[in-house]
């Protein structure tokens, strides 16, 4: 078949979005100046040489295991609980090849902000996703709503807790430091700033070089918008590397469209049990009237 | 409304109930370890693939097939079929077995279960979120069917020797007796709202279902199917509890039970195709997808719809059973499709329940068969047979 399943998921959330109504604007409060202040990263992959330094820091700085109980360190393959980021190397041929760094993208528009059943994940002013496991139930609805498999879960733990980025807030970001791979990246790959300046910054460099960039920034205008956002080289497609085009709508957008719809000052559910009640109390009426005259029928 | 129900009062170690007793016990070894030793212990989850068959069947279709509690409870108190009344107590415990073991499910599946009286607590209410919804409509619906279990405890116990239970029978009943027709519309309304919450959760994984079932419509679809189901649901129950019970098998009243059935899978048929063509994705239909797709519809809505509208399989005690059943199959198979069947796993993970999660599953199942047989035996839920 010639249209696959996420070219599908493109135009069909892009005309779902615009049959409903679905605007990014009734879906948070956030506005074009505001998404520009947030904290972000460009993740310039020509420059990557995938030394794995930013894997490295982000467990020491948020003091997470080895991988096994090799006392020789090894490379994890996936995202998981004890690896919240991850290089991974894309070989199109022998010589166009490529790395790629994965992680919590914060979204300008959170899928798992919108959908955790009790707000354990925020997005704060300066735009950093966070995570809070004192509210936190473990459900992992975060985990079915990502399209960025960001969320992982410790699925080993009796008393586990949801894992992701969060740009190294307790340890660095709030005392006025750079996240932990940014500062350690020795290629500069890794770009930490305010999200408008890098989108400025990522548009230059494909400018300046438009022979060596793919000319799309991803995370400039996916699901929303990403704080972080990623430059490809040129004849590597982003949808090679695992970042896909989800279309423009953020993926939480209908539900809570559906949400506001249903309970809008609670107005349908209050309507509904009025219109059930009035039919309930006329209905038993009836039936007595009913009963009444047959009884008196049968008297008579 | 006038039940005439009694306490069944039989023998209750039959061979099958010895069964279901040895399934829970297993589970409930199984649930021990999976508190002790978290869930990666006992189940094939992983971050790849976070929900399997305790969300999916346990608590997702489990509530879809507990509808009948709701379905039965409008069609006697608020569109006043008083004919049906005999149904009405089964189908509440039905529903009461089914929301008790789909909350306790949740409490299985969840990783912080300890937390799990959250939503409750206003700083972390999330109006965005269809799974808040669903969370405090479960815990209030189930509330509501103990309620409507209380006029049931009170007619066992208000000449009870007990003097204690006799006065809070005597006391409660009455009351709640009042207020029961309010309180059963307080459970149409939620049970509309956390049906069709339940189709809404899943449209934000446009990364993950297959779009054959991944549509706006979804928390409409899964509203009518559930409403659809739940007559049928009724009739299985039925004939269950008559074999368990050596009653005869009450086919004549069912049967004109499910004629409203047909209605609602034509205007789920008709939707659902529609949104298929319209949204330009009858090409799926020749794909392998496409084929469990019409597997399902076939179960779901044609079988069913032209074995209820047809008046002699209607009225046939097996017609109608098997249309029923074909038809909950069905259903069971769309909850599996939209959760689990057609998710798309992260690349390089994979899923299939293991030995400890078909073993709690099992337990789940075999409370509702067990917990239905000892309440129906101790409880006047069961009409007295003329």
């Amino acid at each position: 078949m010639a249209l696959s399943r996420r070219d599908f998921f493109k135009t069909s959330t892009i005309l779902g979005g615009t049959i409903l109504g679905v605007s990014k604007k009734s879906f948070a409060e956030e506005t074009e100046q505001s998404i520009a202040d947030n904290w972000g990263m460009l993740n310039d992959s020509t420059l990557c040489i995938g030394c794995r330094g930013c894997q490295s820091a982000c467990k020491k700085e948020h003091g997470l295991d080895r991988v096994g109980n090799d006392p020789r360190y090894d490379m994890p393959t996936d995202l998981n609980a004890d690896n919240l980021t991850l290089i991974q190397l894309y070989n199109k041929t022998e010589t166009e090849y490529c790395f790629i760094r994965r992680s919590c993208l914060h979204c300008n528009y959170p899928s798992c902000v919108s959908v955790c059943p009790v707000a354990a994940f925020t997005k704060r002013d300066d735009g950093v996703v966070v995570y809070d496991k004192d509210k936190c139930i473990g459900c992992r609805y975060c985990q079915v709503a990502c399209p960025f498999e960001a969320p992982t879960f410790e699925y080993d733990e009796a008393f586990p807790v949801v894992h992701k980025c969060d740009f190294c807030k307790d340890t660095r970001l709030d005392k006025g430091l750079k996240p932990a791979c940014a500062s350690v990246c020795p290629r500069g790959a890794i770009k930490f700033g305010k999200r408008g300046e890098l989108l400025e910054e990522a548009r230059n460099r494909i400018k300046d070089n438009p022979e060596r960039y793919n000319a799309h920034i991803y995370g400039e205008t996916e699901i929303g918008g990403t704080s972080v956002m990623f430059l490809a080289p040129k004849n590597i497609e982003f949808d090679d590397l695992g970042y896909h085009s989800w279309g423009e709508t953020p993926p939480g957008a209908l539900q809570e469209k559906i949400q506001h719809g249903i309970f809008k000052y609670w107005i349908p559910p209050v309507a509904l049990y009025g219109a059930l009640a009035i039919l309930a109390v006329s209905n038993r009426k009836k039936n007595n009237d009913d009963n009444q005259s047959e009884e008196a029928g049968n008297e008579s | 409304m006038k039940v005439n129900a009694a306490p069944m009062n039989q023998k209750i170690w039959t061979p099958w109930f010895t069964v279901g007793v040895i399934f829970i016990a297993l589970g409930a070894i199984v649930t021990l370890y999976r508190f002790i030793f978290g869930i990666g212990a006992v189940t094939n989850l992983s971050d790849g693939v976070p929900w399997g068959i305790w969300i999916a069947f346990d608590v997702v279709t489990g509530i879809a097939l507990a509808a009948g509690g709701f379905t039965m409870a409008a069609l006697i108190y608020i569109f006043n079929r008083g004919q049906y009344s005999p149904l009405v107590r089964p189908a509440l415990i039905t529903a009461l077995l089914g929301y008790g073991i789909a909350a306790f499910s949740i409490m299985l599946d969840v990783g912080r279960w300890w937390q799990l009286y959250n939503p409750l607590l206003p700083r972390s209410w999330q109006g965005n979120s269809p799974l808040f919804e669903v969370s405090l409509c479960v815990m209030t619906y189930l509330t509501v069917l103990i309620l409507e279990f209380v006029p049931i405890a009170a007619e066992k116990y208000k000449d009870s020797d007990n003097a204690f239970l006799k006065s809070l029978a005597n006391k409660l009943g009455p009351v709640v007796n009042k207020a029961l027709l309010f309180l059963i519309i307080l459970g149409v309304v939620i049970s509309t709202l956390h049906q069709s919450s339940l189709g809404s959760v899943m449209l934000v994984a446009v990364a993950r279902i297959h779009p054959l079932w991944h549509t706006a419509w979804l928390p409409f679809l899964f509203l009518v199917s559930a409403i659809a189901v739940g007559f049928p649901v009724v009739v299985i129950e039925s004939f269950v509890s008559a074999k368990a019970f050596k009653r005869s098998f009450e086919a004549g009243i069912l049967s004109k039970l499910v004629k409203v059935t047909p209605w609602f899978l034509a205007i789920y048929g008709v939707v659902r195709y529609s949104d298929i063509i319209i949204s330009g994705k009858a090409g799926y239909l020749l794909s392998g997808w496409g084929l469990l797709f019409i597997v399902e519809n076939l179960m779901l809505i044609i079988i069913p719809f032209f074995m209820f509208i047809n008046q002699k399989a209607r009225t046939s005690p097996n017609g109608l059973l098997i249309a029923s059943v074909i038809m909950v199959v069905g259903l069971v198979l769309n909850r599996l499709n939209t959760y689990l069947i057609t998710y798309s796993p992260r690349p390089g993970w994979d899923y299939f329940p293991s030995i400890g999660e078909l073993l709690v599953s099992a337990m789940l199942i075999s409370l509702l068969f067990v917990g239905y047989k000892i309440l129906a035996n101790n409880f006047p839920v069961l009409s007295k047979e003329h």
